[in-house]
């Protein structure tokens, strides 16, 4: 149920796959083909990931403009939707500056441990029926441990940098990115309580149909405080406006990437949007029930992985929408209110959450009640 | 045939980096080494199939112990470039 064997299906379909897979077998190299697969697979993920991340920007400063009530970019293509473009044009043409006593190596290196699992945490996360790159029996505990990496890259770039402002916003990052892991991990584990398995494809499957033919069964409506957490915890995580101490501009310039320009000040600016996405994608699918939605049974099969894929991605935007809405409307808080709120009220109410699940979750499965 | 050279690729990787951990001459460049010797680690679990064990090595060792000892390296005196 991956989008290898929805390849398959549709070159079935199309007639092109046994004669291509003929020729491969004639040169006793079939693996070759099943290569090409995954890479066109990879291809589509990587832009599909590009243009997401250029229409966010887009969006970022649309949303922006409309709370300020103002236009926002008009100029460049219509209603400034080419504007993304031209600023990778301008990104691409900037000079590449190493700083002197900047650490070399350590310093080009910190863009690409950033970006790299930003792209990798796409993998398990189902955009529609079929349409998963790789169904993971642990596609859960995946997301989570490819996400712990960017505190390291983080850091790295903070101190490659040689700069006491990008060390502090580094520090900052570091801690702000631990203490609010804790909770997001708890309220994600109250989930897996409820479906059995750390497979994301088997969550979003326990959340479809309906009780009393009207509440679709999504987890929020099962786990409302879990879902408040993951969000706040995720939103925290992300260091989005709220919670921005890592590059507050009125006190450390730009947190850790000041030193960064032209591509690496790009990657890092990829990655940054790559996770706003990814981080609503998983909210979405724990709690609101993923690519789930009325499908018309008129509609013929191969076009179901479609209108799940349009469920999916109404939903990953109104996620979006909702913390860029959020970012123009709350003032930032201070370090310590942050680390307050994270170690003192979230981490006990997800440890609660958890409790209740797991008690309610035991008395439902002996039949108790 | 092809696992073969898949398990020699990665284990050369966590040799190699496992050996430039204790050469490097910065304490820095030693953690990050130390960081590629546990990813080699947990590729060679999900060669072995174990895909829990490999992902909470990740999670674990380079989300947690690694942000720890950079951490403590980093907030330390630069003692190791005199």
């Amino acid at each position: 149920m991956n989008a290898y064997e929805l390849i398959v299906n549709i070159l079935t379909a199309l007639g092109a796959y046994e004669p291509v897979l003929n020729i491969f077998k004639a040169h006793g190299a079939e693996y070759v083909l099943k290569v090409i697969i995954v890479f066109v697979e990879i291809v589509v993920l990587m832009a599909f990931v590009l243009v997401t991340v250029m229409f966010l920007t887009w969006m970022e400063r649309k949303v922006v403009a409309m709370v300020q009530v103002r236009y926002g970019p008009m100029v460049t293509g219509p209603r400034g939707l080419l504007q993304p473009v031209m600023d990778g044009i301008k990104l691409m043409g900037k000079e590449d500056i190493i700083p002197e006593k900047a650490d070399k190596w350590l310093f080009t290196l910190a863009p690409f441990i950033v970006f790299i699992p930003a792209i990798l945490v796409f993998v398990p996360i189902p955009f529609g029926d079929y349409l998963i790159i790789s169904d993971l029996r642990v596609g859960l505990l995946y997301i989570i441990a490819i996400s712990a990496i960017s505190p390291v890259a983080i850091l790295l770039a903070g101190w490659a940098s040689n700069n006491k402002y990008s060390l502090l916003g580094a520090m900052r990052a570091v801690a702000q990115d631990i203490s609010y892991t804790i909770p997001l991990a708890l309220a994600a584990i109250a989930v897996v309580l409820f479906t059995g398995s750390l497979s994301t494809v088997d969550i979003v499957n326990a959340q479809s149909g309906t009780w009393f033919g009207i509440i679709p069964k999504w987890f929020i409506f099962l786990q409302p405080l879990g879902f408040i957490l993951f969000l706040i915890a995720s939103i925290a995580e992300m260091g989005r406006i709220p919670f921005d101490f890592q590059e507050s501009e009125s006190e450390l310039v730009a947190g850790f990437f000041i030193e960064y320009s032209g591509m690496k000040f790009a990657m890092f600016f990829l990655a940054e949007y790559a996770h706003l996405f990814a981080v609503s994608a998983i909210v979405v699918t724990l709690f609101l029930g993923g690519w789930n939605g009325p499908i018309p049974s008129f509609l013929p099969a191969f076009a179901v992985p479609l209108v799940s894929l349009v469920y999916f991605l109404i939903k990953t935007y109104a996620v979006i929408f909702f913390a860029m809405w959020l970012r123009d409307t709350v003032p930032r808080v201070r370090i310590d209110q942050l680390l307050n709120l994270g170690w003192k009220i979230m981490v006990p109410l997800a440890l609660l959450n958890l409790l209740v699940t797991g008690f309610l979750v035991t008395i439902l499965a002996n039949g108790v009640i | 045939m092809i696992s073969d050279i898949v398990f020699l690729v990665i284990s050369l990787i966590t040799i190699l980096s496992s050996i430039m951990v204790v050469q490097a001459k910065k304490l820095v460049h030693s953690a990050v080494y130390l960081a590629g010797t546990l990813i080699g680690t947990a590729g060679l679990f999900l060669l072995l199939e174990a895909e829990f064990i490999a992902w909470i090595q990740v999670l674990v060792y380079v989300g947690a112990v690694i942000t720890l000892i950079l951490f403590t390296i980093m907030l330390t005196r630069k003692g190791e470039e005199e």
